[in-house]
């Protein structure tokens, strides 16, 4: 039950956390240049009506003001409009955010499968070419920009051998898409049982979750490797050394101690993600929730940014709680 | 420390000598580590031991003398990538060099078994005692589930361990030193090995835990007629339980000699320096540990005996040739130019 209390003592906080992000960040979002009263109305609007939907839109109150205004909004489960979509922006996001984070989810356990087993060889085998090639690769992920990556993808995998989908959104416009229950397609489309909808929205995802999951791969490699390194040089490898235990034991003992670590670059990658997948959604017009944002800051449509901003930092809060629990699960000394 | 040496008793020298096959038998043993952008460092050198079954051999040295190396070469887990240079290590009449990596991890922990200083550190922070121990018994063994567990409740008993079924669940991090250190020791003794050895590995307990575990690991040792290599830099505790003594210092043999013998007539000047260091006689210590800490910064001397530098009776001959180890009393056996005499 100690476990319910520290959850408890964790929830307290989420409130007054969540109020200071937004602080910061309607702040910073008001620093931007642009009227959005002039944007609206278009070059040949009058003063006339631009006050007037300067006050519609409630810009015409000092910024504290307006905070308060949109924080008693928020609480009341309203966000605003966004005034490019004309929607809600609880209705875009609730769109946008299920995709991107069907992308990223997918993209981040691609890159797991790819970096704890480079990882973990590397470490194993410190010299040989497997060595070579996790390190070759470790840097080549670091150093390679992802939407780059993403276009030479789609040049050769759709342009030359066109066995990719166009990259134009998350499933062909001729195929009728599931009934939205959690938003991911993938998900969806297998509770409607709608196999057409679930293997073509599966097409659609391979070359972004690829191109996601190469690049994030370097860093759960390089974490990996270094703190497999460490751990089977650690005391407790030796000992088992000396105690005689099979290779593959002690490779595991190391493993499972390297866990918290590698648990923590995941969790720093996704909350990272979420945001900084923008490139690889727009190349792909993946219309997820970064493009949306970046969408609002270039057009100074307010509301989609914050709003964006609300909900990442909610996604962080809950997973880094996850993680906690995680490293509760995993070693006892936290407990 | 004559005294103290006569009151407690294994088994009698003269019946070890008897016994035809070593256990363990270590020739001419040369051991290096390499050293970044010098040549490699010997750490240990001309090392000859023999033991018998059922042998406990007190091994005494300073830090940086070449006790672990001496511990892990036998293990052929050399620390620091050392290699072996030159000789022969033979466990059981057989040459340790002949045996392939996976024959010589059938061998660690379940012929030859290690207990270490600071257990918390070295036991795994993520499984329970049982887990532990019963890895052992799984992987050298092959027993199966329910024996295991029963194994490692026995185990837990023998080492002392209070309320075994519930210290099987416990975390290494929810022990205190001295349980740690027993549960390292069931470890050892999990499949009855041949030959166990110690390394330093009551160093960091308490003093009256110390003289507990101690004593446990001496009674189990004598019980089952294991040997024992006991690695300490306490020259006293050999006095304990030991059937013979070695002093080795800077990677050599210095001094080894039968218990009684050794206490009683220690010839080497560093074995003296080491025993006049319990001394409560003031003239003796002040002659022997006089200027001993500026004499040790001047390192051991490369050529001739490696103690000259530190040495107060050093002569000139001692930093031109290198010392033999002589038998100069009956398997009593000293690396000196220039033995002290009674």
């Amino acid at each position: 039950m100690a476990l319910l209390a520290y959850i408890g003592r964790r929830l307290l906080f989420v409130g007054p956390q969540l109020v200071g992000i937004l602080l910061v960040s309607f702040f910073l979002v008001k620093l931007i240049p642009g009227d959005p009263a002039v944007l609206m109305l278009g070059p040949f609007a009058t003063p006339d009506a631009l006050a007037r939907l300067r006050t519609e839109l409630g810009l015409d109150g000092t910024l504290i003001e307006q905070f308060l205004i949109y924080l008693w909004n928020v609480l009341q489960g309203d966000l605003g409009t966004s005034w490019q979509t004309t929607l809600p922006v609880t209705i875009d996001l609730a769109q946008r955010f299920p995709a991107t984070l069907e992308l990223v989810t997918l993209g981040l356990l691609l890159a797991l499968l790819i970096g704890i087993p480079l990882g973990v060889a590397g470490a194993f085998f410190k010299r040989g070419l497997l060595r070579k090639a996790a390190d070759y690769y470790g840097l080549l992920a670091g150093a390679l920009p992802d939407f780059w990556l993403a276009l030479v993808l789609i040049f050769v995998f759709y342009t030359m051998l066109g066995i990719a989908p166009a990259p134009l959104g998350r499933i062909d416009f001729a195929i009728l898409p599931p009934e939205p229950v959690t938003g991911a397609l993938l998900i969806d489309s297998l509770i409607a049982g709608n196999w057409a909808a679930f293997w073509n929205a599966a097409g659609h995802l391979v070359l972004p979750v690829v191109t996601l999951g190469l690049i994030n791969a370097g860093p759960i490699l390089k974490m990996t490797q270094s703190t497999m390194e460490r751990m089977l040089e650690a005391d407790f490898s030796r000992y088992a050394e000396m105690c005689g235990l099979p290779r593959h034991v002690v490779l595991r003992k190391a493993l499972r101690n390297s866990l918290p670590s590698i648990v923590t670059i995941v969790s720093v990658l996704y909350g990272f993600l979420i945001g900084g997948a923008v490139l690889v959604e727009i190349v792909f017009s993946w219309g997820g929730a970064g493009q949306y944002a970046v969408q609002g800051v270039l057009n100074a449509d307010l509301n989609p940014v914050l709003g964006f901003v609300l909900y990442s930092a909610v996604l962080s809060l809950v997973i880094y709680l996850i993680v906690d629990l995680i490293y509760f699960a995993i070693d006892p000394r936290t407990r | 420390m004559g005294a103290t040496a006569a009151v407690m008793r294994g088994t009698p020298a003269h019946e070890l000598e008897r016994a035809a096959t070593p256990l363990l038998s270590i020739e001419d043993l040369w051991v290096a580590i390499p050293r970044y952008k010098l040549e490699s460092q010997q750490v240990l050198r001309r090392i000859d031991l023999e033991m018998a079954p059922g042998e406990v051999l007190g091994l005494v040295g300073e830090s940086g003398s070449g006790k672990t190396m001496l511990a892990r070469s036998i293990m052929r887990l050399i620390p620091a990538s050392g290699w072996i240079e030159r000789g022969r290590i033979r466990f059981g009449g057989q040459d340790l060099a002949a045996l392939n990596e996976e024959e010589l991890r059938k061998l660690r922990g379940r012929d030859i078994a290690m207990i270490i200083s600071n257990p918390r550190g070295e036991l795994d922070p993520l499984q329970t005692v049982g887990q532990q121990i019963g890895n052992i018994l799984r992987y050298h063994m092959r027993m199966d589930r329910t024996a295991i567990r029963a194994r490692v409740l026995d185990l837990l008993r023998q080492v002392s361990i209070p309320d075994p079924e519930r210290r099987l669940n416990a975390y290494p991090h929810e022990l205190s030193g001295g349980m740690a250190q027993r549960v390292v020791m069931a470890i050892a003794l999990a499949c009855s090995p041949k030959f166990i050895i110690s390394d330093d590995a009551t160093s960091g307990l308490d003093v009256t835990v110390q003289a507990q575990v101690l004593e446990l690991m001496r009674k189990l040792v004598v019980e089952r007629g294991t040997s024992l290599l006991f690695i300490t830099r306490d020259i006293g505790i050999t006095a304990h339980f030991c059937d013979r003594v070695a002093v080795i210092y800077a990677g050599e043999i210095v001094e080894l000699a039968a218990r009684d013998e050794f206490f009683e007539n220690p010839q080497h000047p560093y074995t003296l320096l080491l025993l006049a260091a319990f001394s409560h006689n003031e003239r003796l210590r002040r002659y022997w540990l006089g200027e001993d800490e500026t004499r040790k910064e001047m390192g051991p001397s490369p050529t001739g005996c490696p103690f000259a530098n530190r040495c107060v009776r050093v002569q000139p001959r001692c930093r031109s040739e290198h010392p033999s180890l002589r038998e100069l009393a009956s398997r009593h056996f000293v690396r000196c130019h220039f033995p002290v005499e009674r």
